[in-house]
């Protein structure tokens, strides 16, 4: 076991792990968030996506020992005091995911993209999401919903964002 | 309390269950974790076919963290076949022969995953190879037959005759004959499988988490197998990360892990990998059919006669549905006087068929669409002339297809092929592509018609139960896997019951929340909850009207319920909401519930037409998606959104198994394809926007006139890709045979009409 420090969503973590655990896997069984999911642990389908230290990365290729000392946000991380962050409304009111689980690697990807990109095209969207698979949804709501959070992010209304 | 302003029904509500899922809160099985809880592994048979010398399993039991090492060498009970499944089933853990690569062969139960994985390597399986069985057509002539107490390999057969069948082909001007044929294709939920149990010694129950399709079929097994009462086991289907029809049917993790949790009193859960999912969840689409269409010179179907072989694998899995669905889509919309049709499922050595969304509606529409093709191309006629010459016209309904018991019922098949034509603007689109040839671009149209054949069969229920605070809980059987049952139910129950949205909450998939269910696959959900969710409501306004007699002090027949309230005739100045009865209900205990089912034995007839066009380069044989166009009818629709929602994403599904999946096995058996990077899943990129034009004809069969939508999107999809990509090449005479046609195989027939020019 190796002691690593994780902050996670803005809270410090103190942990032991195996040198082999998956980032992941400490994020879901350690400290029980499980949002973040495992789709393939292949690197191919983007489910685990978090960001580390502000960038998106797989948590399913990244060992927990790696990621001591950084920053990491998951899809908990998303919402703010019981508001939505825009991603998060957009995808709901866009009915952008079916299943649901492919939708915390999503979210994760396009708060990141849209940071950087608060016009984008669909087609730059599109390019954007190209490293994560939903098998349900044929991806054109999720362009749609990330089209709308362009919206709101850019209006800047996201606190007008309803909280029940 | 507000009420509405007009019906729920029809209106594009986002759906209730996303709060909790757009913040990670969903609880799949994956995320379930009981506390002292053993986690599985399975060693999986490397072999297509071999038998089992011996295992050796002493290096695994030792490993710390390993609590047990599971084989039916030694655990005998596990050799029994698994129930659900006939005329032979698979044992939990193979015993003396593997039939498939990825077949269960021991069990390990350990701490964690990682532990159990090492020991899963650990343990030594000594296996006599023995040839394997991976083509269809050689395995029917039963030259090697895989399970003796069977006698054959044909685990099934179809065979419908209608008109003068064969014969009537002499009488035909042309036969145009082709071999067709179609690859295998994976489902690949997001989500893998996964099951997780608790027994509880005291009470002698078991609790059950399971990604399932149904949770009632998915109790009736386990008890079948644990030799329990069904009343012993409660199984709850959480959040399920998709399941396309694969989450269905009966599989050996389901009774390993239940049996193991009893029988260790230990919670065990089992979350399947990727890896797995590739290796052990049942496949599907795997055909050759031998085709004769019998056509006049004018165009007008005749006669059409198939003979097909479906790989099922090594086992019936669910495969026998997929061959007969296939024989009853083989006509699609159109009039085909004379059939002759003669399938076979056939066991070999690779992952067992069960349905996949569409479930033998694409196989039938890829045959007679792109035999239709093929006859223009004989005849000399245009692909679209020769579709309206043979479409079923609206004055023909009801239309018998020849095939028992399909009887087409509403709609009008050719006004929707005009209306994809005109959206698409067809002559436009010969001028652009004419002109594109100029210039080196090859641009290709697909169309073809298709009919959803959905339900016909069984029942499902929905219980409403009126909770203290006014809100009203409806629990239904049919088990979601992400298509928003939890927002259409309640829909269909606020309208009936005259409340808002947010008052009914809708629980499905646990067999303590009712008695009887049947599941969600084949299309079937809103066609009987739904109905069943209004049958429902009904019963529960006449006994709710019965305690409002009670507390306004007058005769039940004097109540009357208008715009959520109860009040006497004549007195509307004194009434109760629904929460002002719960109110009035609650001192005396009881509770006011209503069960109801609702079950119908014809199909619905959903149709439609898809266009696409299609952009290829012909140096890679890229092939790009420029415009896809959908005239859709899916009966009354309950939420736009979510019908939209389910033809997109099945239309993409379909583009998958039409452009790019493919389950490649080798000669002896072995899957090449095991991971994402090797099957290919559509991506963002590669999906089009998707346009559909709805025309919502209510069916006939039921009171609400609600049809599937879920398979409408996947049914044309092989048909209308090969179509599209020929026309690209029309001048070059390409003909394609084998769905998917992926950039290799297109490079492939290109190189075969010599190459790039
Ligand atoms: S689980 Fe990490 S990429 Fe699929
Ligand atoms: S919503 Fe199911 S995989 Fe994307």
């Amino acid at each position: 076991m190796v002691p690593i420090t994780l902050t996670v969503n803005g809270v410090k973590h103190a942990l032991e792990v195996e040198p082999r655990w998956l980032l992941a896997d400490v994020l879901r069984d350690e400290l029980h968030l499980t949002g973040t999911h495992l789709g393939c642990e292949q690197g191919v389908c983007g489910a685990c996506t978090v960001l580390l230290d502000g960038r998106p990365a797989r948590s399913c290729l990244t060992l927990a020992v790696t990621a001591s000392g950084c920053e990491i946000t998951t899809v908990e991380g998303l919402a703010k005091d019981g508001v939505l962050h825009p991603v998060q409304e957009a995808f709901w009111q866009e009915h952008a995911l079916q299943c649901g689980f492919c939708t915390p690697g999503f979210l994760m990807t396009a708060a990141h993209f849209l940071e950087n990109n608060p016009n984008p095209t669909r087609s730059a969207i599109r390019e954007a999401l190209s490293g994560n698979l939903c098998r349900c949804t044929g991806y054109q709501h999720i362009v749609n919903a990330v089209e709308r959070a362009a919206t709101i992010i850019r209006e800047g209304d996201s606190h007008a964002i309803s909280q029940d | 309390m507000a009420i509405q302003e007009r019906s729920w029904i029809g209106r594009p509500v986002p759906r209730t269950e996303d709060r909790a899922l757009v913040q990670g809160l969903g609880q799949y099985v994956s995320d379930i974790n009981f506390e002292g809880q053993w986690v599985m592994a399975l060693v999986r048979s490397p072999h297509a076919h071999a038998r089992i010398a011996r295992i050796n399993t002493e290096a695994a039991k030792k490993l710390p963290g390993v609590h047990a090492v599971i084989t039916s060498q030694e655990w005998e009970n596990l050799r029994r076949p698994l129930p659900g499944m006939a005329p032979i089933a698979p044992p939990a853990l193979a015993h003396d022969r593997v039939y498939y690569v990825g077949e269960p062969v021991a069990a390990i139960l350990a701490d964690n995953r990682y532990v159990a994985e090492d020991a899963a390597e650990l343990v030594e399986v000594h296996y006599e190879p023995l040839p394997a069985l991976s083509n269809a057509e050689e395995a029917a002539q039963d030259q090697e037959i895989l399970h003796p107490s069977l006698g054959t390999n044909v685990v099934d057969r179809v065979q419908y005759e209608s008109g003068a069948g064969r014969g009537a082909l002499a009488a035909a001007d042309h036969v145009v004959t082709a071999t067709l044929r179609l690859g295998r294709v994976s489902a690949q939920p997001m989500e893998p499988r996964g099951i997780a149990a608790h027994y509880d010694p005291q009470n002698q129950t078991l609790l059950v988490y399971h990604a399932t399709q149904s949770v009632h079929r998915a109790q009736e097994r386990i008890a079948e197998y644990l030799g329990m009462e069904k009343s012993q086991v409660r199984v709850i289907a959480p959040e399920v990360g998709g399941g396309f029809g694969v989450k269905n049917g009966t599989y050996p993790e389901e009774a390993l892990v239940t049996y193991c949790a009893v029988h260790f009193q230990r919670p065990i859960k089992w979350a399947g990998d990727r890896f797995e999912e590739f290796l052990s969840t049942y496949q599907e689409r795997e055909q050759i059919h031998h085709v004769e269409l019998g056509i006049n010179r004018d165009g007008t179907l005749v006669a059409l006669v198939d003979t097909y072989y479906q790989d099922n694998g090594a086992y019936p899995g669910g495969g026998m549905i997929v061959s007969r669905t296939t024989a009853r889509n083989l006509p699609g919309p159109y009039r085909i006087p004379h059939l002759a049709i003669n399938g076979a499922a056939v066991l070999t050595n690779k992952v067992p068929q069960a349905p996949y969304r569409g479930a033998g509606r694409p196989q039938g529409h890829y045959i007679i669409e792109r035999m239709l093709d093929r006859a223009a191309e004989e005849l000399g006629m245009d692909r679209i002339e020769i579709r309206r010459k043979n479409l079923v016209r609206p004055d023909e309904l009801p239309y018998r297809t020849g095939i028992p018991d399909a009887m087409y019922d509403s709609g009008d098949f050719p006004q929707a092929f005009q209306d994809l034509l005109e959206a698409i603007d067809l002559s436009a689109f010969r001028k652009r592509q004419a002109a594109a040839r100029q210039d080196g671009i090859r641009l290709g149209l697909g169309v073809a018609n298709y009919v959803e054949v959905s339900a016909g069969f069984g029942f499902e229920g929905v219980r409403l139960r009126l909770l203290e605070d006014g809100q009203v809980l409806l629990s239904t059987g049919a088990t979601g896997q992400g298509q928003g049952h939890r927002t259409a139910l309640a829909q269909i129950a606020a309208d009936t019951l005259q409340l808002p949205l947010d008052r009914i909450t809708v629980v499905e998939g646990d067999t303590d929340q009712i008695q009887k269910g049947i599941g969600t696959f084949g299309s079937r959900t809103m066609i009987m909850a739904g109905n069943a969710a209004r049958v429902a409501g009904e019963g529960f306004i006449a006994k709710a009207k019965d305690w409002a007699a009670r507390a306004l002090e007058a005769h039940v027949d004097d109540i009357i319920f208008q715009d959520g309230r109860f009040s006497v005739q004549g007195v509307p100045s004194v009434s109760l909401d629904w929460a002002e009865l719960a109110r009035k209900i609650a001192p005396s205990g009881e509770m006011l519930i209503h069960e109801d089912y609702f079950g119908s034995g014809t199909p619905t007839y959903g149709f439609g037409s898809h266009g696409m066009i299609v952009r290829v380069d012909e140096r890679t044989a890229d092939i790009r998606i420029e415009r896809y166009v959908i005239v859709h009818d899916g009966g009354t629709i309950v939420n736009p959104l979510l019908a939209n929602g389910q033809v997109i994403g099945g239309t993409v599904q379909g583009l998958g198994s039409a452009l790019y999946e493919e389950m490649i096995y080798s000669e002896d058996g072995q899957p090449l394809t095991t991971s994402f990077l090797d099957y290919r899943l559509p991506g963002a990129v590669e999906s089009p926007d998707i346009e559909i034009h709805h025309r919502d004809y209510p069916a006939p069969s039921n009171p609400a006139g609600y049809k599937g939508v879920g398979e409408a999107g996947i049914i044309p999809s092989q048909a209308i890709v090969l179509s599209a990509v020929e026309d690209a090449f029309q001048d070059r005479g390409l003909k394609l045979d084998f769905a998917p046609v992926t950039p290799g195989r297109l490079f492939q027939a290109l190189e075969e009409k010599g190459g790039f020019q």
